[in-house]
């Protein structure tokens, strides 16, 4: 299904008042931060949008894909399931390997027509997974005995190579001990729609706007302007390093003053 | 009146998932709702003191296999609360095997995304007309796709609902299919016959021994032929199959059964006891 533009119809914040604004418009390609205090509703708005609402969820929001209330089936048929949809609280529960999982997600999804295609998406998914964590996954390992960053992992990679949607949402993956730069440069293609729950600074100045939350409603939205987008390389810049600097206390390495000043330049 | 049937196992979301159903339908019908269990349950208070408009009763079926009482009680509930609009029947389904969902209504099984794998579910899933899945949020996106793909192989006519009864998600899609559901018209037929568990174990016997259970079968079966089986509770018991029982396990004499007592005035009507004048 080809997605041009999602348009999100206000509802009501915490308290019943309506929100300040009658629609915002979302177009292919863009890139949203959803910010805000914790509480202020951001993973609800994520929701509302994942539910295609039509104000039966609590804001009473409507979100309409190309101009046009979304049918039934989009929500109940998974083969036209459009969103893919990643967040903090998600975990695997299945009993079985990495590479069985992934053989049935991939046969489910109709990904690939033989045998030979299948494993050599299979290695792509996890090869991709492991750019993303520090830990490296192998194919044999059970799902369940994933740690949290490389369950997240997988998770951002077969959602790039297999769930493949028009439209994704990422619900605070920070906090999940992975790269998450990576992972952003993994899911966003060309033409998708991402929506980013975040309290990182640098990732919310990455987006090409963002929705700032308050109350449980929409309060504004803030175009990242140039300027920002200089200061969020910057940034960038202090992140590296100190992941770097964490690596290094994880080897048991001493840490040196020259390590902390190399991201302050 | 329609017959909305919602069978799920212990702890899936039932009562959740009725509360935002009941939410979204109260204010165009009337709503009787009862709640079918095995030893205790609370539901029905709960329904009770949330919708002062909806009428709400518990069964427990106590020593009889759950899911043949429901079945049995069906009509019972129908007789006494006709002229409602929507009777929501909330099982418990334990077995998974027996689960008395109806031609004539609405069956929806609220199935858990985290309880295992969809293929162990018997006609509780695969004879559903809509299958409600919770506890999506806590589950990958991958693992909830497989989920679907294999609820699908079971049970392809079924509509699948992401469900969640605390947020209130796919309430309104199940109550926008209860409005479809026509009032049912004469009678009500099982979509399943429900297997039988006739044996001496079904007549209270506790040692895994085959004469011990083949002998207690025996006596078991001859007091059944004599009983009128109405579960009229004069013996101090709330069913037959309890009375006979305790009858076996010489707790109590036969003629304890008014029935089976010819010196009782209310043994005379009954003619369960003809064999043996």
């Amino acid at each position: 299904m080809n997605i041009e533009k999602i348009t999100i119809l206000s509802g009501i914040d915490k308290k019943h008042n309506p929100e300040n604004f009658e629609a915002i418009e979302i177009f292919k390609g863009e890139k949203i931060g959803i910010v805000g205090p914790t509480g202020s509703g951001k993973s609800q708005l994520l929701y509302d949008i994942d539910k295609l609402a039509n104000g039966e969820t609590k804001t009473k929001r409507k979100i309409l894909i190309n101009d046009t209330k979304a049918e039934l089936s989009l929500k109940t048929d998974p083969s036209k399931k459009i969103i893919g949809y990643l967040t903090q609280h998600m975990n695997f529960m299945t009993d079985i390997s990495v590479y069985e999982f992934l053989t049935l997600h991939i046969k489910i999804r109709e990904k690939t027509e033989n045998l030979q295609d299948s494993e050599e998406l299979i290695e792509n998914i996890i090869k991709s997974a492991n750019t993303i964590t520090g830990e490296k996954i192998k194919k044999e390992h059970n799902l369940l005995s994933l740690s949290g960053g490389q369950s997240r992992a997988l998770m951002v990679s077969d959602l790039a190579y297999v769930s493949e949607s028009p439209i994704v949402l990422i619900d605070e993956i920070e906090n999940a001990g992975i790269k998450i730069e990576n992972a952003l440069n993994l899911l966003v293609k060309s033409g998708k729609i991402i929506f980013l729950v975040t309290h990182d600074p640098m990732l919310s100045l990455s987006t090409d706007k963002r929705i700032i939350m308050k109350n449980g409603a929409i309060s504004k939205i803030i175009q990242t302007s140039e300027a920002e987008k200089q200061m969020c390389k910057q940034l960038s810049k202090i992140s590296t390093s100190i992941f770097q600097i964490r690596d290094t206390i994880r080897e048991g390495e001493l840490l040196e003053y020259k390590d902390v000043l190399r991201g302050l330049k | 009146m329609k017959i909305i049937i919602f069978g799920g196992t212990p702890g899936s979301g039932k009562t959740s998932m009725i509360k935002c159903v009941i939410s979204e339908l109260i204010n165009d019908y009337s709503i009787h709702y009862i709640k079918f269990d095995v030893l205790n349950s609370s539901d029905d208070e709960l329904i009770k003191n949330k919708y002062e408009k909806v009428s709400s009763e518990k069964k427990l079926s106590g020593e009889v296999c759950p899911d043949h009482y429901t079945a049995l009680e069906i009509p019972k509930v129908i007789r006494k609360n006709y002229g409602k609009d929507i009777l929501i029947i909330e099982t418990a389904g334990l077995c998974l095997r027996c689960s008395p969902y109806v031609n004539e209504g609405l069956a929806i099984n609220v199935l858990n995304n985290l309880a295992g794998k969809p293929s162990s579910y018997g006609p509780l899933l695969s004879k559903a007309d809509i299958v409600a899945v919770t506890k999506g949020d806590l589950l990958s996106q991958a693992e909830r796709e497989i989920f679907r793909a294999e609820i699908i192989k079971i049970n392809p006519s079924a509509k699948i609902i992401e469900a969640n009864g605390l947020t209130g998600e796919g309430g309104i899609d199940i109550a926008n299919f209860i409005r479809e559901t026509p009032d049912f018209k004469d009678n009500l037929t099982l979509k399943h016959s429900m297997p039988t568990a006739i044996c001496g174990y079904c007549y209270g016997n506790k040692v895994l021994n085959d004469k011990e259970t083949a002998l207690t079968f025996k006596k078991g079966k001859e007091l059944k032929a004599k009983i009128p089986n109405i579960n009229c509770g004069k013996c101090g018991f709330s069913s037959c199959n309890e009375f006979v029982r305790a009858v076996i396990n010489n707790e109590i004499e036969e003629t304890q059964c008014i029935y089976l007592n010819k010196k009782h005035p209310d043994a005379i009507p009954c003619n369960c006891n003809l064999e043996e004048e």
